[in-house]
């Protein structure tokens, strides 16, 4: 799969700011589409009412978490294919590998840096 | 048999009915340790009568009573409950508050700078000299939130100070504390994996999320990280 600059960009987090940053970085690679939502619940319905070509979720949201978020998006046929980027605080190594064993497609811990956002959306889209 | 006294049979009377006219559902731990200290106090003659050696048993029951007592007031239950903790928490919402509001004028500052006309490059530079003061302007909540910070640390000083003595002075053994029931957001945390932010050195870095996130991710792979 392809980076397309012109895909629409999901950005799922409970906070404002950091949606703002990472909204703004994204914008800084070239991305131009981007939506946002709240927590994993918000996500689920936008990802059914549209097409994204990119996931990137906080984990620790209510009432559903990102790593909820993730096991319903692998789940659902529909939206099964959709790349996956879980970006957190949670950086124990049970949270890693549920993540890995729930389908994430790559995994960034706060506080992080452009460099990594950028290289591990390249990283997800040269797989 | 020595019968308890009527001045004591009616201390016990007087408490008891006290009590009842207050209600069934007010009765405070403090009653419960009055009513042992009148009880003790009302048999300490008809069991000296009876068996001397139980009355030094009595004493020294009512002298922990009465430390146990002094060791609840200087607890100062009240003191955190009306004022240490609300305060506390007034402390923590105004630093959230600090530093939302100073995140929010560095991020307009820096979106604004971003999307400035370059076109005239003085106007730029005066434009940007002004937004970065505005910078270094929203950076001073830095030390109003650290005074804030230190007032809170404070507070959690002063309620382990107290809590740590009291609860040496229950000398509760060992092994003899109930293992409290899961709440229902324990057990959110515990299925949705939710620890929270990790203290530097605690967590895996990113370069080890990498090697995981490019491994099998089995046991063994972890395994290898820790070596």
């Amino acid at each position: 799969m392809a980076l397309d600059l012109q895909m629409a960009v999901l950005v799922v987090d409970d906070y404002k700011t950091m949606i703002r940053i990472i909204r703004n970085l994204l914008k800084q690679l070239g991305f131009e589409d981007i939506d946002d939502a709240a927590d994993g619940t918000e996500a689920l319905e936008k990802m059914k009412q549209r097409r994204y070509g990119l996931v990137i979720s906080d984990w620790n949201m209510e009432p559903m978490t990102g790593y909820e978020l993730l096991k319903q998006v692998r789940a659902d046929s529909g939206l099964s294919k959709t790349p996956f980027i879980m970006v957190t605080a949670e950086s124990k190594t049970e949270n890693v590998i549920a993540a890995k064993k729930a389908g994430v497609n790559n995994y960034i811990v706060k506080p992080f840096n452009a460099q990594t956002l950028k290289g591990k959306i390249e990283a997800v889209f040269a797989d | 048999m020595a019968a308890m006294t009527n001045e004591n049979m009616a201390r016990v009377i007087e408490f008891l009915q006290e009590n009842k006219n207050r209600g069934a559902d007010d009765v405070s731990l403090n009653d419960v340790m009055h009513l042992a200290e009148v009880m003790s106090g009302s048999m300490h003659e008809v069991l000296s009568a009876v068996q001397p050696g139980v009355t030094h048993e009595l004493q020294l029951i009512a002298g922990e009573i009465s430390r146990m007592k002094n060791e609840i007031t200087s607890l100062r239950a009240n003191d955190m409950k009306t004022s240490k903790i609300p305060d506390a928490g007034r402390e923590l919402d105004a630093i959230v508050e600090a530093t939302e509001s100073a995140t929010d004028t560095i991020m307009q500052a820096a979106e604004e700078i971003m999307s400035a006309d370059t076109s005239d490059p003085v106007a730029y530079q005066e434009f940007v000299s002004n937004k970065m003061i505005g910078i270094f302007e929203a950076c001073t909540f830095q030390d109003i939130t650290g005074q804030r910070i230190s007032k809170v640390v404070a507070t959690l000083n002063y309620i382990d100070e107290r809590v740590s003595a009291f609860v040496e002075q229950l000398r509760i053994p060992e092994g003899l504390e109930v293992q409290a029931e899961e709440t229902e957001e324990e057990r959110r945390q515990r299925e949705q994996i939710l620890h929270g932010p990790q203290h530097a050195g605690e967590g895996v870095s990113q370069d080890d999320i990498d090697a995981m996130m490019n491994g099998s991710g089995s046991q063994d792979d972890i395994d290898k990280l820790f070596d």
